[in-house]
């Protein structure tokens, strides 16, 4: 009996020492797990992968909020000092290198740059058809990305092989600007060859979102001759100016006909995760214009107070410009003007303005889930509008200056925003540059692009208190990729 | 049963008259051997209930002088079970069995059991006896400042573990000392199922001598965990000890009250510009004080009965146990830990060379929780809300039991109406043990087989209801009138998770005597272990009556998978394989040797690294046992030194993992978009990286030390010196941002040296007949430093909103040191700031902030080491004192040095204030103290940012616990049948004495979140009485 047991206990030990060495490996597919193995073998993989390029388009919601208050257009607002605090500093100008939206843009962009880049790699690997369209998108919204961060923070670290792995991380340094332009130039090139004019699928790129970004690239480089031939593409594209200014900004107006190119957002999958509250399909921006505690029957809803236009702003649209009301929110006036809606509401607690963004106000069934991260409102990225008056600033300001066509472009605009002839600007050279410049101030504002205009063209120290010159046309790096990656710091800060 | 009625007859006659006894008294004579006939010298052999006693010569003889009343004789040795005879012959032969856990002098370790004279390594040993002492509800806490080597960080939420380090901090990736329940392995989490009643010692082993043979799960120390068993050849001892205690908290933290918090409001509205915030300062009084509002005395009581005894073929220990502890925040509604445990441990002798072992330990867990050390934490709350407002709502029509704030509208709510809305429960059925064989087919080899298993379900439930907390309140999901906001739900999630780990080990131990004078034991063998787990959980809205009674997803009507109402699952395993063996050699009980070795297979590892192997030796030299030792008084002198590598496996396999979700919550990937007004499409995208080369965290330990008794045993100590180095340590690290934010690999990054000494002093002694007194101090020091971090650092706990980073782990620095500004005073007035370092925003009462880096700027360069939350030393002292039939026992804890970041302040503008803001800065002169800059709304100086200001010196003493006991004299309990009864009074956390200013300065969590009160859950004061009964 023992003697048994004994040899039953030995030929185990034998057994399970000699034979199970496999018993420690580990195949990721135990725990259901999809590897890259498994994956871009179809091309509905490959298509997937596209729309996952897409999607941190949706994360960089604060950059049109931080391209206004950064200039003369909006302040910060908010509860208090302390609230949204990386806003108040940009706002305040007394941004350090430690800020949550500058941060986050910077990743966001970078995400978006390697998902492209995984893209990008693995082009050999499988064919099907609508594959060059594809790429088309793909390397459009890397030249998008590249373009976020040029402009935000001057030279980047530039690359494009592959997906970066653990082991690059602090292998790039900054990438002179200009070597930035030429890539975002050839990605948009590529992309304008790849692209159909049209795409079914409404908020999908097409060749003049390509061809329209690429002129701002270059009008951002004063490329000017290069940008007029650029734009007068898109110029003469399938677009047209909507009629009615306000009706441009509200949901029925999404992917209209003036639309070049939209980040889209959307309530349709509710979000709720508030340790990563830009991540989802829904625009926070949109929460943060919003009068705080409104209530009555009004269209509007409730929000954070923060992004508030300037009285300054307010002022400076003409009389009969439509375009004053469908971009600003007077709260009061609305709330005299419409007794019958009973509206009550918090006066905003800090830096009130009484002026609220109109064109991304919430508005009530807009939203849904967690109602402070998913308003449905896209962002208007590139509209014809911009695209008529950048290229009227092209022509303008080319080697040899078309001032009849950039007049033309400019008076499209104007005669849409005040419904009639008599508000022509017929002024040429300097002055029609200028009048250019201030039209792109009041047809975009609350539109994000006002900071980066006002440094593009060299007016941002005369109309911004607290700017420096030679310190703030670009933000400071995050603080972090100094530390990690010794990136240099911007200078100033 | 009727022994303790001779028992008390014996007394009886001895009172009457020692006389008369002595008339009646005759010999009785006999041996005492081992199993083998082996005689046992110096066994001691005495009269059962009476005061005469003997101890057998070399040959295990003895003679002993017994009365007419006397009837049973016990002989008990050490290293053996004790044993007892009735005096009928004339001749008595008792034969004592081994003992098969700890006694006095023997100490539990991987895989056997060694003579502590033996030892070359380092241990530490907690007794049972000890344990029964503190009555802790998670047995850990036993090993503050009783173990040395051993820090533990308590918390005071019920049933949650404490923070164990071993030796200093060797891994930023987990600190949890591995736990041997009964040889089968097992983690910290799992101590809080054991009764800490049933606890017959605990062994913590710290040098790599003896943890080596644990390998890769042994890097950061073993805690080997003996249960009790039970006694073979003695009649059934039961027993019952109860204990019922009243907890509270211990202090309040210094808050404004109504009338100054409204006047510090209209000082900050008006220097920031604004308004008066209160027109009529006069009218609030004193107001609301929040903390008393949620702390409540809470009671604690356990209860176990146990009966303990065996046959000559059996022996079984049976215990039965119930905890329930309430919590002091909030109550027992809110927060409470209830236990019930029943074990059943037996051995049967099938053979007499074949044993079986069968341990079983069944135990229910039902607990509940609170928000805590968070800022949305209840204490945060309860310290952070308006001090105006009433406790009640007094607003008539309006939702809600208790008031709400016209002022907060974020984040801070009234943490009564927090407290309320808290649902939550959990429950563990819990079935662990072990099942062994041993079988001894020769003299002198032993071969076990032994299947340790845990196997566990969890599952629990939470219910967030709709809630109110003002009108303008961002966090309310229902308006003034109890309906519920535009697309606001409540929802209840519930979830099972379901455990199943098991060790199955073979090893066979052989002892062989080597030409006379050497003995030498070898162990060898080997382990599987495996880890399995899967969880399934489900969350529906819509709960009916937004009411808790209602909680469950059956009833609960809303499936709103688009609100974040999903179900989910997931499930986890871990393998590993294991070859160890061990040789000791102890040369003529003078020099001592032992080599260790262990290969390990990991589940965890890369492709390329699946095997390593890991090993130890170590060295002991028994000076006193020297033929030239002639020092006087010196019992025992052993000189001991060791060497060897052990592992650390604290991660998960790491592949390049594709993730097709549209959100990946709280990791912030998504990869979906929404296209116009379509239904969102799914993408997909790279959210993790691989790394093959992926391997153990190896850990080389060095250890030197002595242990020395002298005066008779009386006087006793033991000190080490060790030092320790870690490579490739584990961990992910902090990587340029431009990667994007894909999930980055665990590497084998960094290296950390830890040096240390721990001293374990201990004192015995007898006076008279009836005063006993013993005493114990123990010191334990590590310094821990990270030497190399090759690719960045890493940034820990944060807290506020936004979270700030205040934790890191750097090279050059000690794991998890605070991080931030350092301050130096405040700025007088203007020319102050002119002389200083440009720091952007400052006016005078400002904060100046030091420009460390002397670059006339103060920006994020200038941060730098503020603190350390680990103590520079802690110091364990207990007393015990025994006089007739009282006892005393008292123990002290000291930490010294562990510095504490308050991170409970809000700073909003209307939250409320602390008391030292009284002391603000209010013009020229006023005050320089860096904590009390001026008050405004608007800080563009930023005196909030992470500094040293929020840094406070942690270090305490602690009077843990005090008891007084006292034992009843046996005669008159005899008669009802009770052997012993013991009545004592205890206090536990007496007197705490410290300057941190929150509520207690021990704030346990990971590394980087140790020493942050966050609002942590205090400790609570308790005052118990209780029993020990044994009949």
């Amino acid at each position: 009996m023992e003697k048994r047991i004994y040899a039953l206990l030995l030929a185990s030990i034998l057994f399970v020492a000699t034979g199970c060495s496999k018993f420690v490996d580990y195949d990721p597919h135990e725990d259901f797990q999809i590897t890259s193995e498994d994956y871009l073998k179809t091309p509905d993989d490959y298509r997937k992968m596209a729309i996952g390029t897409y999607s941190p388009l949706q994360w960089l919601y604060a950059n049109p909020v931080i391209g206004d208050v950064a200039s003369d257009n909006s302040v910060t607002g908010g509860e208090n000092a302390t609230d949204v605090i990386g806003l108040q500093q940009i706002d305040d100008y007394q941004v350090n290198p430690v800020n949550f939206y500058l941060t986050e843009a910077w990743r966001s962009c970078y995400e978006g740059i390697n998902r492209a880049n995984y893209l990008h790699e693995n082009k050999v690997r499988l064919d099907f058809a609508g594959k060059d369209a594809l790429y088309g998108e793909v390397y459009f919204l890397r030249a998008y990305y590249y373009f976020e961060l040029i402009r935000m923070f001057g030279d980047v670290p530039l690359f494009t092989e592959k997906r970066l792995t653990a082991s690059d991380s602090r292998k790039f340094q900054r990438a002179p600007k200009a070597d930035v332009y030429k890539q975002i130039e050839a990605d948009l090139t590529e992309a304008i060859r790849m692209l159909p004019v049209v795409n079914v699928q409404k908020g999908r790129i097409t060749r003049p979102a390509a061809q329209a970004l690429l002129g701002k690239a270059l009008l951002y480089q004063n490329k000017f001759d290069a940008a007029a031939a650029m734009l007068e593409n898109v110029v003469n594209g399938p677009f047209s100016l909507v009629t009615k200014f306000g009706d441009l900004f509200l949901q029925a107006g999404e992917n209209g006909p003036e639309s070049v190119f939209e980040i889209q957002y959307s309530n349709v999958s509710p979000f709720y995760d508030w340790s990563n509250p830009g991540r989802g399909q829904g625009n926070l921006a949109v929460q943060m214009c919003g009068v705080r505690n409104l209530g009555g029957t009004s269209p509007y809803a409730s929000g954070w107070s923060i992004n508030l236009p300037t009285k300054e702003l307010a002022a400076s649209y003409a009389a009969g410009d439509t375009r004053k009301d469908a971009t600003i929110l007077n709260i009061e006036a609305y709330k005299n003007a419409n007794p019958a809606m009973n509206i009550t509401y918090l006066v905003a607690p800090y830096r009130n303005t009484g002026l609220y963004n109109h064109k991304y106000h919430p508005r009530k069934g807009e939203t849904s889930g967690q109602i402070e991260l998913n308003w449905l409102n896209n962002y208007r990225t590139i509209r014809y509008a911009d695209v008529l008056l950048m290229a009227a600033e092209a022509f303008n300001r080319a080697a040899s200056p078309n001032d009849a066509k950039a007049q033309g472009y400019l008076n499209r605009v104007r005669q849409r925003a005040f419904g009639d002839n008599l508000h022509n600007v017929t002024a040429t050279g300097a002055a029609l540059r200028q009048a250019i410049w201030d039209e792109r101030r009041l047809e975009l504002a609350m539109e994000g692009d006002r900071f980066f205009d006002l440094v593009r063209t060299g007016q941002a120290a005369a109309k911004i208190t607290g700017f420096k010159v030679g310190r703030n046309e670009v933000f400071p790096i995050p603080q972090q990729e100094v530390d990690i990656s010794g990136l240099n710091q911007n200078p100033g800060y | 049963m009727r022994i303790p009625i001779y028992r008390g007859q014996v007394l009886l006659v001895l009172l009457f008259g020692i006389l008369s006894a002595q008339a009646q008294l005759r010999q009785v004579a006999g041996t005492v051997s081992d199993p083998s006939g082996k005689p046992l010298g110096e066994a001691s052999v005495r009269v059962v209930g009476g005061r005469t006693g003997t101890s057998t010569d070399a040959s295990g003889r003895f003679t002993i002088t017994v009365g007419p009343e006397d009837r049973f004789l016990a002989a008990t040795s050490v290293g053996y079970e004790s044993a007892q005879l009735p005096v009928a012959q004339e001749t008595l032969h008792f034969v004592l069995q081994p003992s098969a856990t700890i006694l006095e002098d023997v100490v539990v370790v991987g895989y056997g059991v060694q003579r502590f004279t033996r030892v070359s390594g380092a241990i530490s040993t907690v007794k049972g006896a000890e344990i029964e002492k503190l009555k802790p509800v998670r047995a850990e806490d036993a090993l503050q400042g009783r173990a040395a080597g051993v820090t533990v960080v308590s918390t005071g939420s019920p049933g949650v573990k404490p923070t164990v380090l071993i030796r200093g901090i060797p891994s930023y990736t987990g600190t949890d000392p591995v736990v041997v329940v009964d040889g089968s392995i097992q983690t910290l989490d799992d101590l809080n199922s054991i009764n800490p009643a049933d606890i017959e010692s605990m062994n913590v082993l710290k040098d790599a001598a003896a943890t080596a043979i644990y390998g890769v799960k042994g890097g950061n120390g073993v805690i080997v965990v003996t249960t009790k068993s039970g006694r073979r050849n003695q009649k059934t001892e039961f027993s019952y000890s109860g204990n019922y205690a009243m907890q509270e908290v211990l202090n309040q933290v210094g808050v404004l009250n109504a009338t100054e918090y409204a006047s510090i409001l209209n000082e900050g509205s008006m220097v920031s510009g604004g308004k008066l915030a209160f027109e009529n300062i006069a009218a609030l009084g004193v107001g609301t004080d929040w903390q008393s509002q949620i702390f409540k005395r809470s009671p604690m009581q356990t209860h176990t009965v146990s009966a303990r005894g065996g046959s000559d073929r059996v022996s079984y220990f049976l215990s039965g146990g119930y905890l329930t502890q309430e919590g002091i925040v909030g109550g027992g509604d809110k927060s409470y830990f209830n236990r019930l445990n029943g074990t059943a441990n037996l051995v049967f002798d099938l053979t007499s060379k074949l044993k079986f072992t069968s341990n079983t330990t069944y135990t229910n867990i039902r607990n509940s929780g609170i928000p805590e050390n968070a800022i949305n934490s209840v204490i945060s709350n309860a310290l952070n809300f308006d001090p105006t407002v009433p406790v009640l709502n007094n607003f008539p029509g309006t939702y809600g039991a208790y008031s709400t704030s016209p002022r907060i509208l974020s984040e801070i709510v009234n943490p009564l109406t927090q407290l309320q809305d808290s649902y939550n429960q959990g429950l563990t059925n819990k079935l662990y043990g072990k099942l062994e064989l041993q079988y001894e087919p020769m003299k002198d080899l032993k071969l076990t087989s032994r299947f340790g298993y845990t196997n566990a379900d969890v599952s629990g439930k939470a219910f967030t209801p709709l809630s109110y907390y003002g009108a303008a309140h961002i966090n309310s999901t229902l308006y003034a009138d109890g309906t519920p906001r535009p697309g606001a739900h409540n929802n209840v999630y519930e979830y099972r998770t379901q455990y199943f780990n098991y060790t199955f080990e073979n090893f066979a131990g052989y002892h062989k005597t080597v030409g006379g004078k050497g003995a030498l034991d070898l162990v060898a063998g080997f382990s599987m272990a495996k880890v399995t787990g899967s969880n399934l959980s489900g969350s529906r809205q819509d709960v009916p009556f937004n009411s808790w009674a209602f909680a469950d997803i059956s009833s609960a009507t809303g499936i709103a998978t688009t609100n974040g109402l999903d179900v989910g699952s997931y499930q986890y395993e871990r393998r590993n394989l294991s070859y160890f063996g061990r040789a000791d050699y102890d040369h003529d009980g003078r020099y001592l040797a032992s080599a260790t070795l262990r290969r390990d297979g990991s589940y965890a590892f890369g492709a390329n690294n699946k095997f390593a192997d890991f090993f130890s030796g170590s060295l002991g030299w028994v000076v006193s046992n020297e033929q030239f030792f002639k020092a006087k008084g010196i019992d025992l002198l052993k000189l001991r030194g060791s060497w060897g590598v052990t592992g650390n496996e604290n991660v998960n396999p790491q592949y390049q993992r594709i993730s097709t979700l549209l959100y990946a919550y709280n990791v912030g990937q998504n990869a979906g978009y929404t296209f116009g007004n379509e239904p969102t499409s799914v993408g997909a995208t790279i959210a993790s990286f691989r790394n093959d080369d992926l391997k153990w965290e190896k850990q080389a330990q060095l250890n030197g030390g002595l242990d020395l008794r002298f005066a008779k045993d009386k006087l006793s100590l033991s000190a080490d010196y060790f030092r320790r180095d870690i490579s490739g340590l584990l961990f992910t690290p902090t990587l340029s941002l431009y990667l994007g934010t894909a999930a980055l690999p665990v590497a084998n990054i960094g290296t950390t040296r830890t040096t240390g000494y721990e001293v374990t002093l201990g004192y015995t002694d007898k006076f008279g007949k009836d005063f006993r007194i013993s005493t114990n101090l123990t010191y334990t020091h590590a310094d821990n430093l990270v030497t190399e971090t090759n690719n960045g650092l890493i940034n820990g706990g944060g807290y506020g909103i936004p979270s700030q980073s205040v934790t890191r782990f750097e090279k050059g620095f000690a794991p998890g040191y605070f991080f931030g500004y350092k301050t130096d005073g405040l700025f007088q007035n203007a020319a102050d700031i002119a002389k200083h370092a440009a720091q952007p925003g400052a006016q005078p009462g400002d904060i100046r902030f030091v420009d460390v880096n002397g670059d006339g700027v103060i920006n994020s360069d200038d941060r730098t080491q503020i603190g350390n939350p680990f103590p520079d030393f802690t110091m364990g002292w207990s007393l015990s004192i025994e006089y007739r039939g009282f006892d005393l026992s008292s123990f002290l804890y000291a930490s010294v040095g562990n510095d504490v970041y308050r991170a409970y302040e809000r700073n909003l503008a209307m939250t409320n204030k602390f008391r030292s803001v009284l002391g603000r800065w209010t013009g020229v002169g006023s005050t320089n103290d860096a904590n009390t800059p001026r008050y405004t709304f608007i800080d563009a100086n930023n005196n909030t940012r992470a500094s040293d200001r929020y840094v406070e010196d942690g270090s305490f003493i602690k009077w843990k616990n005090l008891q007084l006991g006292y034992t009843l004299p046996s005669q008159g309990l005899s008669r009802l049948g009770i052997g012993r009864l013991r009545l004592y009074v205890q206090a536990r956390n007496l007197i705490t004495l410290t300057q941190y200013t929150g509520f207690d300065p021990e704030i346990s969590g990971g590394i980087f979140d140790t020493g942050l009160d966050r609002g942590a859950y205090p400790q609570a004061r308790s005052y118990a009485v209780g029993l020990d009964l044994k009949f």
